[in-house]
């Protein structure tokens, strides 16, 4: 089964974080700083979860989800938005993305979030 | 016989009928008759009613001029003019102020006529007096009241042309573009403020329909209605706002407002226009919400990560180690403080400019609040937050900013009660509405500080020192209520505590 998860957002102090809170369960962990390369990335590894952010340089999280949700072969990846903006919710779930969580996140929560998004299993 | 007669050698020497002495006797004007033969002119004769007028015995007056009527009062000008008749023999009617013995004013309307003898020459004076004074007086009141008229008109015409200077420089010193219209809209007046404003001059504007000036900024057609209800309904147009492109001034927000005036007796049905160009405010209220948002959300980011590692911290610590667990359970709660700051930093920013969106849903009024006093409780371990009542209802409204006021008012209530170990909730219901009621025992609010507790960055001035705070919970909590249609308001004595109270309609 596909374990792997990426993780995108601008901050790295978001990204080392959620690295160490994903060691502590059983899936692949991958990290991407610039949003610029994320498409790439998504592309190259397939994961089934992506978690993003919202508000990131150049390409930000909403345009990413909604090329992600374009495409044939990465429009079932399920997507986890987090964003510390408060209208982040509306902005996200209309780009597309499946779940959402806003920053700061409770911890449970976002494991919550993860392993439902890893047992997620498209429809289509 | 009349008995003023009877040692009167006189009338008999004229050659007169006793009857015309009964006659002149039956008179009530005063009639005398001088001898101008003789030296001093003096009287010769005067009826019964000379007497009665005057108060002088017979006696006193035949033989005597007439002056002594005068008293002391010599120097009255119509003294003149009976002399100068006199002199000339000639008819003269005056009214002249005589003094009777006791020394009371009267006034005479005074008649002489002069008799002549078959060579032209006076020898006589006929002089006919009338008691004059209740007319006289009557005469002087009116005149005093018209003169007192006269200066009243005179001080009121002063006042209005100081008071028409005072508010024309009030006018012209206003920042304020000031337009005043007749009731077809036509510019009767702009101040200077005005011609400023749009650079344009009197000459373009005056006599102008409001609606053609510039290139029809002002045409629209919801201004229009707006304008057109101000004269029949008194209704004001207020802070209407225009974002438009103007010619000279370039793209601009003015904000309008329009009231009819009226000026007693002057005029009537003309509107008054105040227009002022906002566009700096607004702007640098946007650059302000900007930062704000911006601000918490960079503020946000590194919490997130300070908070992920805390908890994650707290998994990896054994569970013995309760004083390590502990530190760590208090971190978190202040992390979640400080995020509820930043979110306050920004709700202010989003709710001043328009911008708090209330997301309407149905849900169970009365759990939101158990679920809500059991997280502020969860914090706050030494006040217990009693729950009274209920309300029974599934609201339709946004749970998570109502569960904000209360969250908001059992804070401050556990805040501002430090030596108190409780608070309390009261729920209730009347008819479409819900009430909500967070007591406490505390410090309680001053009358002049209630009035002002609701306003954004308000702080009690003695409360600041004691207890931390921004001074916006209140304020956001007003605007949530307000939002929703409700109200919140607070009773409150110092020293003995305060409730604050809110209801909202729960149906909607």
């Amino acid at each position: 089964m596909n374990k792997r998860i990426l993780v995108c957002d601008d901050d790295k102090g978001i990204t080392d974080m959620l690295q160490m809170v994903l060691e502590t369960i059983d899936v692949e962990t991958f990290v991407e700083n610039d949003s610029v390369h994320a498409m790439a990335k998504i592309k190259e590894l397939l994961p089934q979860l992506f978690i993003v952010d919202l508000w990131m340089p150049v390409v930000s999280g909403d345009q990413l989800i909604r090329r992600l949700k374009m495409s044939a072969d990465s429009k079932d990846i399920y997507v986890l938005c987090i964003s510390a903006s408060r209208d982040g919710e509306d902005i996200a779930r209309d780009a597309g993305a499946d779940a959402f969580l806003s920053k700061p996140f409770d911890m449970d929560e976002l494991l919550d979030a993860v392993e439902k998004g890893m047992n997620h299993v498209h429809s289509a | 016989m009349p008995k003023n007669l009877k040692n009167t050698s006189t009338y008999e020497d004229q050659g007169l009928s006793p009857l015309i002495y009964q006659a002149l006797d039956a008179s009530v004007s005063g009639v005398i008759i001088t001898d101008n033969r003789l030296p001093d002119n003096p009287i010769i004769y005067h009826n019964a009613a000379f007497e009665k007028i005057t108060g002088y015995s017979k006696r006193e007056i035949i033989g005597h001029n007439c002056r002594f009527l005068q008293g002391e009062d010599r120097q009255q000008p119509a003294r003149a003019k009976i002399k100068e008749a006199i002199q000339k023999g000639q008819h003269i009617t005056v009214e002249i102020r005589n003094y009777t013995k006791q020394g009371d004013l009267f006034w005479n309307e005074l008649y002489i006529s002069p008799v002549k003898d078959s060579d032209g020459q006076v020898t006589h004076f006929i002089g006919v007096q009338n008691d004059i004074t209740r007319r006289k007086r009557v005469e002087e009141k009116l005149l005093m009241e018209k003169e007192s008229v006269e200066k009243k008109v005179e001080e009121r015409t002063e006042n209005l042309r100081s008071s028409q200077e005072y508010l024309n420089s009030i006018i012209e010193t206003i920042r304020e573009g000031l337009v005043v219209l007749d009731p077809h809209f036509k510019v009767l007046k702009v101040n200077k403020a005005f011609l400023k404003l749009f650079k344009v001059s009197e000459t373009e504007t005056i006599n102008k329909l409001l609606f053609d000036l510039g290139n029809r900024q002002w045409d629209i057609e919801t201004l229009r209605e707006l304008l057109v209800k101000i004269l029949p309904t008194n209704n004001p147009v207020l802070d209407y706002v225009v974002e438009h492109d103007f010619p000279h001034i370039g793209p601009k927000t003015m904000l309008l407002n329009a009231h009819r005036i009226e000026l007693e007796g002057k005029y009537k049905d003309r509107i008054l226009l105040a227009i002022e160009d906002v566009t700096d405010r607004r702007e640098i209220e946007k650059r302000k919400d900007d930062f704000l948002s911006i601000a918490s959300h960079e503020l946000k980011t590194p919490l997130t990560a300070i908070r992920g590692y805390v908890q994650l911290l707290k998994r990896f610590i054994s569970k013995e180690n309760i004083k390590a667990l502990d530190i760590l359970s208090k971190s978190d709660t202040q992390i979640e403080r400080l995020n509820n700051l930043i979110a306050e930093l920004l709700d202010v920013s989003k709710i001043k400019s328009g911008k708090l969106d209330i997301h309407h849903s149905a849900f169970d009024f009365d759990k939101m609040v158990r679920d809500t006093i059991e997280s502020v409780q969860l914090t706050n371990k030494e006040h217990k937050i009693v729950l009274r009542g209920s309300t029974g209802v599934i609201c339709n409204g946004d749970e998570t900013h109502l569960s904000q006021v209360v969250g908001n008012l059992l804070t401050n209530a556990i805040k501002y009660s430090p030596d108190q170990a409780q608070v309390s909730v009261d729920l209730a219901r009347f008819g479409d509405q819900v009430k909500v009621m967070v007591s406490d025992q505390g410090v309680g609010i001053s009358d002049s500080d209630k009035k002002r507790i609701f306003e954004r960055f308000y702080r009690v001035k003695n409360i600041q020192k004691r207890f931390s705070g921004m001074g916006i919970g209140l304020y956001i909590c007003q605007q949530i209520v307000l939002q929703h249609g409700g109200t919140i308001w607070v009773d409150s004595e110092l020293g003995k505590g305060s409730t604050f109270s809110f209801t909202i309609p729960y149906k909607k």
